[in-house]
């Protein structure tokens, strides 16, 4: 795991496309109190690469892609899209944004919902009908095509959300609470999806309450609180984890060895261990050492995953 | 990357004006129009002769140049305030098209709906009052259109209660020029920057009867509903549209 600086970019060969500079919200009542949403934000995100943007509630994530749209005007700071003034960048080549709040009219049809966007996306009328048959074939909303917006449940409604924003081949892709009101099932496909979107030119943003989908899709994460950057965190293992991480060992058989390999093991019953380690060289040393004397481990799972510790460390155990 | 198709989501945009607003102004229309002949045609017959000379003429005017500004009140309300409270905008704008351009397009898209709906309206009239005069009406509906359309605008782009604030200022200018206008003093100069709607009986009059009215008239109404219109615009890059 690593903590990369907030400024620092994945990869310096990819092109810079998203970059927020010294960024700032205020709002302002009639009364002259101010809250400030968003402070010193900055970031650069890159080509190609899956940024998740994690942060407890009211933590500023819906202000900064808001800003990031057009929708918000910073009070300090600028935003850019591929060198340009964000709005005036999606004024010229529009993005893929599914928005936390799924605001759509109720009367509209669903389909003639997204024959609208489409012809907004500037997609011509030979190929819409079959775009918009392909993202509701892609998100399940065949026997829902006919129904208004009004009758649609929570979780179509999501996923007529996210047909939209799919409805163009968008170099960018922003997604602000993606599964949220999804089931399990589409949950897991949303992944997919997303894992399908990838792509070496594309750029996408997801901001999620749910650091385990973030765990899984995104390249980096940035964490705020309190409308601060408070840290971009690499979601990947590294050889040498910095800091010390609690693991679940599961033995299936040869349970008089475990302490043999890890010292300072802790039973959970039912076979099951709590080890420390301070980096997977020493985890998987000491795995091998265990399974040599015969024991058989059956899962090691991370007691939190790297992301999860890194973001209780940013915005504090309460959150 | 293609851009939006601004033009061809004029006919959506159209769509949504006959459904949601459109068959409301003909209704209101049509009963308001019926309230005010079917006395008339009970009395002289099913085509009365009722013509500018006549002394039911001018209430005529009153209810015909009434039907056109409650229609464009009905057609600005909401205009650009209902796409922020309700979040439209979202996914609106993420698409490639300029937000000043759309609701250019939008404004002028009810400017034909109502347009169109006066069309219907005084095509029935004509039908009954052959001295009623259809062009003069459109151009009328046109000059309100701007007059008053374009303040609306103005107010749907700068508070989210935009058709009781657009009646306010409509209604209370009024109120305030029948009060204010002519007297000496700070009071009857600060009425003079209020919309010129004092204006409005004169003109009503003269264009939907003859089809004629005072330069004067028609430009400053028109300055006005312009100038606003463009100030509108102007809020409208400068804002935000998620505050």
């Amino acid at each position: 795991m690593a903590v990369v600086p907030t400024t620092a970019v994945l990869n310096r060969a990819s092109a810079l496309v998203i970059e927020f500079r010294n960024v700032g919200k205020t709002y302002k009542s009639l009364l002259g109190n101010s809250v400030k949403a968003v402070e010193e934000f900055s970031l650069q995100v890159v080509e190609g690469e899956i940024l998740g943007i994690a942060g407890p509630n009211g933590a500023g994530k819906t202000t900064i892609i808001a800003m990031m749209l057009g929708y918000l005007r910073p009070t300090k700071g600028t935003v850019e899209i591929n060198g340009l003034p964000a709005r005036t960048y999606i004024e010229r080549n529009g993005i893929g944004y599914l928005s936390e709040l799924i605001a759509i009219n109720p009367k509209w049809r669903a389909d003639t919902a997204l024959v609208r966007y489409a012809t907004l996306a500037g997609i011509s009328d030979a190929e819409i009908p079959s775009r918009v048959n392909e993202v509701i074939e892609k998100l399940g909303l065949a026997e829902h095509r006919d129904k208004k917006v009004k009758a649609l449940s929570k979780g179509n409604l999501q996923r007529l959300g996210l047909a939209q924003a799919l409805l163009r081949d968008d170099q960018i892709v922003v997604l602000d609470e993606p599964t949220h009101g999804l089931d399990p099932v589409w949950t897991q496909r949303f992944r997919g999806i997303v894992e399908e979107m990838r792509r070496a030119d594309r750029t996408i943003l997801i901001a999620s309450h749910n650091l385990d989908e973030l765990q899984r899709l995104a390249d980096r994460v940035a964490i705020i609180d309190h409308g601060r950057l408070q840290r971009v965190v690499s979601t990947g293992y590294e050889q040498n984890a910095p800091t010390a991480t609690r693991f679940r060992v599961t033995l299936a058989g040869g349970f008089d060895q475990i302490r043999e390999s890890f010292p300072l093991a802790e039973s959970a019953g039912k076979g099951e261990y709590d080890v420390t380690v301070r980096s997977i060289q020493e985890l998987n040393t000491a795995l091998a050492d265990l399974i040599s004397r015969g024991a058989l481990v059956a899962s090691v799972v991370p007691e939190r995953s790297v992301l999860e510790q890194q973001f209780r460390e940013a915005v504090g155990e309460s959150q | 990357m293609n851009r939006g198709r601004l033009g061809k989501y004029s006919l959506w945009q159209f769509r949504d004006f006959v459904i949601e607003r459109g068959i409301a102004i003909l209704i209101i229309g049509f009963l308001w129009g019926y309230v005010l002949i079917a006395p008339f045609r009970a009395a002289n017959g099913p085509r009365p002769m009722l013509n500018p000379s006549s002394p039911m003429w001018p209430l005529l005017i009153t209810v015909a140049s009434s039907i056109v500004s409650l229609s464009v009140l009905i057609a600005v309300n909401g205009i650009v305030s209902t796409d922020r409270k309700m979040g439209y905008y979202r996914f609106l704008f993420s698409k490639p098209v300029s937000v000043i351009a759309y609701y250019v397009q939008l404004y002028f898209v009810h400017m034909m709906g109502v347009v169109a709906a006066m069309l219907v309206l005084s095509g029935i009239l004509r039908a009954i009052i052959p001295d009623f005069s259809i062009v003069n009406y459109l151009l009328y509906t046109v000059l309100i259109f701007v007059a008053m359309g374009g303040i609306g605008f103005f107010i749907s782009v700068a508070t989210r209660f935009d058709w009781v604030t657009l009646a306010a200022v409509w209604l209370g200018s009024r109120a305030l020029r029948d009060l204010y206008g002519a007297k000496p003093g700070l009071p009857g100069k600060l009425v003079q920057v209020l919309p010129p709607v004092h204006r409005l009986n004169d003109l009503s009059n003269s264009l939907i009867t003859n089809g004629s009215a005072h330069t004067n008239d028609v430009i400053w109404l028109l300055s006005y509903g312009a100038l606003f219109f463009v100030l509108g615009l102007v809020l409208l890059r400068q804002g935000s549209l998620a505050d």
